[in-house]
């Protein structure tokens, strides 16, 4: 025990001496307090403090919509954009150094020669890695807990769900990170190689989630084309049997039409079937990131009537209910909303299971290599 | 006298390429100062990494402090110091050695009055709230001595110890190192600063590509080393086989072996003939010389060259 409390305060140390530790909570600190800039009023919104003044019927301290905005801005930008990116970058750039620079001649040895396992010796290193992200999401999210009670009087410990949401997603690079770390001893490739798997990651995500939406929007087009062409022949028979002649000649073009859009959309999905199944397949060995962070997403609009989606298309307000004004808008919309139910029918713990099993297998491979070194 | 160490056929291959040590054995005695030398890359420091479970060794059998080498709690009874170290540049000394203690399982009170005394026996205790980072290499070894010493280790491996430190300070860790002999613990000392441990040796053993070449107390391979020789002027004399050194101002004769009745002779003769004595002194046979000798006596046209053995095992 204590051993490992000794490891445990020299990671603390080495982490306090970091310059970059110190400037990424300086910064989590700011971007908190610009959220916490943002209040609302009987009639409408304030920024930077009561600076600015918008009027508005639909976000005021009335409005149930505040609320989704205010917590949709916190789960949506402030998490998945500043804490998921441009933090998580900055902490790669802390914590990659971690394993290369306890690896090195002279510092090794040190460590390896006292009556420690080697394996306790990784697992407390990796833990102090992740400690750091925590930290800084903690400090983050105890901001953000008293900015919504202060600003839309919402109390919601779900917002403290960021904590292990952001370090889960955060383990995921970090055990790619520590993995090539392990086996080049070297802070640079270790960092390039965990962005450019994030950025891989990312990329067959985004290639998956676009293939997706285009073969639902071509399955609504064909489901819907099969559909028409039934009720057209039974129009076209029920013309024909009453002599409608231009009722039948207008009832046949729009069967023409009916059918090419089906065979447009049939030749679409054997199309996008190869592409899906292989993106899909790769992405079933990787690490759910995003996912992980939709959880948070979640569990903050749950029990609200509009999301922040609704808010962003418009659908929350009344002039706008009109939309989609055509049928290409219409089938965008209907296979975005079907992508989103089946985004929100995948359970948590498939999503966080899943991607545990990938931390795993990257972490025993490192563990082995490890383990078996010479040093 | 119990071996502390006690090692057969130790080897060590590198990807099967090089070969590092190949079956080493040797005794290191209890409470001795056992020095292993030898050329760069003769596997003197794979061997001490090996002891300390840094390295894993391809074949090994042996024991160290009564168990088999490789059981980690026995590491808790032995401190090391590692040539090149480098200790964690963040941290200040008292908390880089509070770090080592901890990490050797020694209990924060213990842990607490043993840095102050370590610091003080190394010369470090005004220094014990700066960081490590800003200290001098010969500082840094100062330090690395105190964390070997921490833990108050029956068996001390001490990888190049006086790397760095000044003649002073050299002084002082060749007079640490006697107090701790005499104490009973055991040292074994990796060095290449042969004149440093020719006073402190009592133990060697020679490595050379990867093999013992020699081993033994230094009395007893240095015994048949000892000569005499005999500085004189002012006389002219053959001395057949004998070693003659003609310096500017007299002449030195060595005369081979212990032999005090050759020595009485040699002073007559160079009396008789009218010449006078300047001095008369027994040489023993130095560390270096030793050294030497067993790099002949390894018999391979390349041992003293840097260097593991590559390629196919001989």
């Amino acid at each position: 025990m204590t051993s490992l409390l000794a490891i445990l305060k020299e990671s603390w140390l080495s982490l306090r001496a970091e310059r970059l530790f110190r400037v990424v909570m300086g910064l989590n600190i700011l971007v908190i307090v610009a959220y916490a800039s943002m209040g609302f009023t009987d009639t409408g919104f304030t920024l930077f403090y009561g600076l600015f003044e918008e009027e508005s019927e639909y976000i005021n301290t009335h409005s149930p919509l505040a609320k989704t905005l205010y917590l949709g801005i916190y789960s949506a930008f402030i998490v998945n954009i500043w804490l998921a990116w441009a933090a998580s970058i900055l902490a790669l750039i802390s914590t990659s150094s971690i394993f290369p620079k306890f690896l090195s001649e002279g510092s090794v040895e040190l460590v390896l020669s006292r009556p420690i396992r080697r394996t306790t010796v990784f697992a407390i290193k990796y833990v102090s890695g992740l400690i750091f992200v925590m930290l800084q999401v903690t400090v983050f999210t105890v901001g953000a807990f008293f900015a919504a009670g202060w600003r839309i009087d919402v109390w919601d410990p779900a917002i403290f769900l960021a904590i292990p949401l952001l370090t889960l997603f955060y383990s995921y690079l970090f055990c790619v990170n520590v993995f090539v770390g392990v086996l080049t001893r070297s802070t640079l490739v270790a960092l390039l190689a965990t962005l450019l798997f994030w950025f891989g990651t990312f990329g067959i995500r985004t290639a998956d989630d676009q293939i997706q939406r285009f073969w639902l929007m071509s399955e609504t087009t064909a489901d819907e084309s099969t559909q028409r062409l039934f009720e057209l022949t039974a129009e076209i028979e029920q013309a024909s049997l009453e002599d409608q002649t231009k009722v039948v000649r207008e009832l046949r073009a729009e069967r023409r039409e009916t059918e090419t859009d089906l065979a447009n959309a049939d030749e679409a999905i054997e199309r996008l079937n190869p592409w899906k199944s292989a993106i899909g397949f790769l992405r079933m060995g990787l690490p759910e990131t995003a996912r992980t962070l939709g959880l948070l997403h979640r569990e903050l609009e749950r029990g609200s009537n509009n999301t922040l989606m609704d808010l962003m298309s418009g659908r929350a307000f009344e002039e706008d209910s009109d939309y989609p004004q055509n049928e290409f808008q219409k089938r965008r919309m209907d296979a975005e909303e079907k992508s989103y139910e089946r985004e929100l029918s995948i359970p948590g713990w498939k999503i966080i299971g899943k991607s545990l099993i990938f931390e795993f297998v990257i972490l025993a491979c490192a563990i082995w290599i490890f383990r078996r070194r010479d040093y | 006298m119990a071996a502390v160490i006690d090692i057969q056929d130790v080897s060590k291959s590198f990807r099967r390429k090089v070969h590092a040590l190949r079956g080493v054995s040797m005794q290191v005695d209890q409470g001795q100062i056992f020095c292993l030398l030898g050329p760069n890359g003769a596997g003197k420091s794979t061997l001490v990494k090996i002891l300390m479970t840094v390295i894993r060794p391809s074949v090994l059998s042996g024991s160290m402090l009564g168990k088999p080498i490789g059981h980690k709690p026995t590491l808790r009874r032995i401190g090391y110091l590692p040539e090149h170290h480098r200790f964690p540049s963040f941290m200040t000394a008292g908390q880089a050695l509070h770090y080592y203690g901890g990490l050797t399982g020694m209990r924060r009170p213990a842990r607490r009055r043993r840095v102050e005394e370590m610091l003080e026996l190394v010369g470090m205790t005004s220094w014990r709230n700066h960081k490590v980072g800003t200290f001098s290499k010969g500082m840094q070894q100062r330090i690395g001595l105190a964390q070997a010493l921490l833990h108050d280790p029956e068996l001390l491996l001490l990888d190049e110890p006086t790397d760095g430190v000044d003649p002073v300070g050299r002084r002082e860790i060749r007079d640490l190192l006697l107090q701790l002999r005499n104490e009973g613990r055991t040292i074994l000392i990796n060095s290449h600063i042969l004149a440093e441990l020719e006073s402190i040796c009592d133990q060697l053993a020679v490595l050379v590509k990867g093999r013992v070449a020699m081993e033994g107390t230094v009395d007893a391979l240095t015994e048949g080393g000892v000569n005499w020789s005999v500085s004189y002027r002012d006389a002219s004399l053959e001395w057949g086989d004998s070693k003659i050194e003609q310096l500017e101002d007299r002449i030195v004769v060595t005369l081979p072996g212990d032999s005090l009745h050759q020595v009485q002779s040699t002073i007559d003769r160079i009396r008789d003939a009218g010449g006078s004595i300047l001095a008369v002194s027994q040489n023993r046979e130095s560390l270096e010389d030793l050294f030497m000798r067993a790099l002949k006596q390894a018999g391979t046209e390349d041992a003293a060259s840097p260097g593991a053995v590559r390629g196919r095992k001989k």
